[in-house]
């Protein structure tokens, strides 16, 4: 199982702040981002997803494996 | 120093503990201070509320002055970013930087902010006089503003190079 945490607008669109899903293997960010898009079509108006694993910004070609915390938001707009 | 909290700060208090804390050592602090505006010119923001990412926040944070203190001569610094609803002309962020000298303590201070906004996980949410509320888009010209320290990298490492050999 891996932690999901969506921020901001994506928390909307999911209606989820936190969910656990199944990792049957470990996957590359943008393998499992197709897999999200999947579960949540709603996703699709979102320009830029960006993607946190263990709560450092992630690379399309970063391995996620079980038990990590990987996030998804939008760009941010702090400051 | 690195905080994330709802709470107000006071700047000047902030800027006497950052020099207080360089003990002696910095001969100047250049600040910034970031704060709730107008977002659109027909109307008042009545509300922003900024979201953001425990943890991950405070250790972006950590790693945009570490990053700093590798690059410029810098004796301490101060970052502290607000959450959580703020109204109109309210503080959002403040970055205090220490050094000897004020050219470091400058360049420091607005590479910190050009950092923090490209990199720190947080979101804003507008809501504006008439009650239309909205998640802020990020801006493509704050990450030029970004790789435009990267590029000065790169063309400082690639001037050094005749002289190491």
């Amino acid at each position: 199982m891996i932690n999901i945490l969506y921020f901001a607008r994506i928390a909307e669109l999911t209606g989820k702040r936190t969910e656990q899903r199944a990792l049957p293997a470990p996957v590359t960010v943008n393998a499992w981002l197709a897999q999200l898009h999947e579960a949540y079509p709603a996703l699709k108006d979102i320009g830029v997803l960006k993607v946190a694993v263990n709560k450092k910004h992630a690379q399309a070609d970063t391995v996620i494996h079980d038990r990590d915390e990987v996030a998804i938001f939008e760009p941010v707009t702090g400051g | 120093m690195i905080a994330v909290q709802q709470a107000d700060f006071d700047a000047g208090q902030l800027i006497r503990e950052l020099h207080e804390r360089s003990q002696g050592q910095a001969g100047a602090v250049a600040s910034f201070v970031g704060y709730v505006r107008d977002y659109s010119a027909s109307q008042p923001t009545q509300e922003l509320f900024l979201e953001h990412y425990p943890g991950m926040c405070e250790q972006e944070l950590a790693d945009i002055a570490q990053q700093a203190m590798q690059r410029w001569d810098i004796v301490q610094s101060t970052i502290v970013h607000r959450v959580g609803a703020l109204s109109r002309q309210q503080q959002i962020v403040f970055v205090g930087i220490a050094s000897a000298h004020r050219g470091d303590a400058f360049a420091a201070c607005e590479y910190i902010m050009d950092a923090l906004k490209t990199r720190a996980p947080f979101w804003k949410r507008e809501t504006l006089a008439d009650g239309k509320a909205f998640w802020v888009q990020a801006r493509s010209s704050d990450e030029q503003r970004l790789e435009k320290w990267t590029q000065q990298q790169d063309a400082a490492a690639q001037t050094r190079i005749p002289e190491q050999e």
